[in-house]
């Protein structure tokens, strides 16, 4: 995202995976730190202290980050976006997702996790395509 | 790759699995048997329905039941990956990358073949030491560098699912095992086939099939090229095994990760230098030959064009780097190519060749819903 600052944008949806025990939880903590404009910051966290995704956890990375913590523990416990979490999973079934990561580059579809130089080529071509 | 560690090997070779698996050899070989009887050196053909042995018949429950596996991320240690990480519908049933994908932490060391054909292969992997796709299939399940599940757990795993267990007894009459999972899977695969390819219509005798250019190149992959001396018949492959030296990855080559699993590989394989190894021996590995020093087997080139990176490590990134890979004469001091000498318009001719005569029609895979 540094290198092609302003050429590109990363929209992230969710697909949480159903036979991890604390995925769900974790998307509902990303969006409700996204309530407090956080969302990239709490997503970043997620991923760099995988599998440590339980609820203590999540509330510690809350505080980590500075977000209103009585707030955040209400949204992660009243699962305030499991409709838009379910909505992104209905759309990845229709998708016919099976994997996660899976990346769509301008509707390339890149499935798993991939050498940084494999996303660079297909990013060249279509920011070539789009000129 | 696709060995596994030690207790995983063992108990594959219980005795029922063995006489499954010689049963199933047995009619994959008269099946191959049958089919490369068509096949003669130089000259090719087109692609007939593909062999099924008799003792696994394709079934309209198996398949779906096959594909629901083959898609289930249940088959690895962690829960990550599932066959389509690798072989994704979407990239011909390879992963586009040169070195295929690993279980995570891990290296693999080898570039994932499409699985569009494998149907008519007489032998898997790139060093082809598995005979039939029911033997292939549970060697990355159990490879500790791939999907990394020990078989014992797979079937436990797969006993405590109802709806499978409803359908492995609907389909095979009794409960899941790995063997009833490895036909499964073997019967779905059996579905991934090339169709209406423009090679099979010009072999018909519909000369308009081929563009003007792809048609000469036909006549320099038949001719001067010399491609078909190895690549001929119905898959273009003559099954056998050849050491063209392709160079080794000289970043591959750094990656401790990947030394681990050549280590590996060869540790199992009863390779007594096996820390030292630098290189992939290829088929060396299971023949022991020396003959088979870094031979690689023959792969189809059918839907070459969708298939990139090419030879066993990916090292060729393109079909005219695989062209001008063979122009020279294949790899430093191999004995199985010498240079052709193509001109130019020879090289675009025959790339035209491979790139427009051997893609089949799109198959289209819905993604089944996994119990």
């Amino acid at each position: 995202m540094k290198e092609y600052r302003g050429k590109i944008r990363l929209v992230v949806k969710h697909f949480p995976y159903r036979y991890r025990d604390l995925s769900l939880m974790a998307s509902e903590a990303a969006l409700s730190a996204g309530d407090q404009g956080k969302f990239w910051e709490m997503h970043r966290l997620l991923l760099r202290n995988s599998p440590r995704l339980d609820r203590g956890s999540l509330l510690g990375y809350a505080g980590e980050i500075g977000l209103n913590v009585k707030k955040f523990t209400g949204s992660l416990d009243g699962k305030a976006h499991s409709g838009n979490i379910e909505r992104d999973r209905q759309l990845a079934l229709a998708l016919g997702i099976y994997s996660t990561p899976t990346l769509f580059i301008n509707g390339r579809r890149v499935v798993g996790e991939r050498p940084y130089e494999y996303f660079r080529r297909i990013v060249e071509e279509e920011l070539a395509a789009a000129r | 790759m696709n060995i596994s560690g030690g207790s995983s090997r063992k108990s594959l070779r219980r005795p029922d699995s063995v006489r499954i698996a010689a049963l199933l050899r047995i009619g994959a070989a008269m099946a191959c048997l049958l089919f490369a009887g068509s096949a003669t050196a130089g000259s090719l053909a087109r692609l007939p329905p593909p062999p099924v042995p008799a003792g696994n018949p394709q079934t309209p429950g198996k398949i779906l039941l096959g594909k629901k596996l083959f898609f289930d991320r249940r088959l690895s240690g962690d829960g990550t990956m599932s066959c389509a990480s690798c072989h994704i519908p979407d990239q011909a049933y390879t992963d586009g990358q040169d070195i295929s994908q690993s279980y995570p932490t891990t290296r693999n060391w080898r570039n994932a073949p499409t699985l569009i054909n494998a149907a008519y292969a007489g032998a898997l992997f790139h060093d082809g030491r598995a005979a039939s796709l029911e033997e292939q299939a549970l060697f990355p399940v159990m490879s500790s560098f791939e999907m990394n599940l020990n078989l014992d757990f797979l079937e436990e795993k797969i006993r405590i699912v109802p709806e499978y267990v409803a359908a492995f007894r609907k389909v095979f009459g009794g409960e899941p095992t790995r063997e009833r999972i490895a036909m499964a899977i073997a019967s779905f695969e059996r579905t991934l086939v090339s169709s209406n390819a423009p090679l099979d219509r010009f072999l018909a005798g519909d000369e308009t099939a081929l563009s003007r250019e792809a048609r000469k190149g036909y006549g320099i992959f038949t001719g001067k090229g010399k491609c078909a001396g190895c690549h001929f018949g119905a898959l273009l492959s003559d099954g056998g095994y050849h050491a063209l030296n392709v160079p080794e990855n000289p970043q591959d080559r750094k990656d401790p990760r990947i030394a681990a699993t050549r280590r590996f590989v060869a540790k199992l394989s009863q390779y007594a230098e096996y820390r030292t190894l630098e290189e992939d021996p290829g088929r060396y590995l299971v023949t022991k030959d020396r003959k088979d020093w870094k031979a690689f087997r023959t792969p189809t080139l059918r839907e070459i064009a969708r298939t990139a990176p090419y030879m066993h490590n990916g090292m060729l990134a393109t079909l005219e780097d695989v062209i001008e890979f063979f122009d020279r004469g294949g790899g430093d001091g191999n004995r199985a190519l010498s240079p052709l000498g193509l001109t130019g318009e020879e090289k675009h001719d025959l790339k035209t060749f491979l790139a427009e005569a051997l893609s089949g029609d799109d198959i289209a895979t819905t993604v089944p819903e996994i119990p």
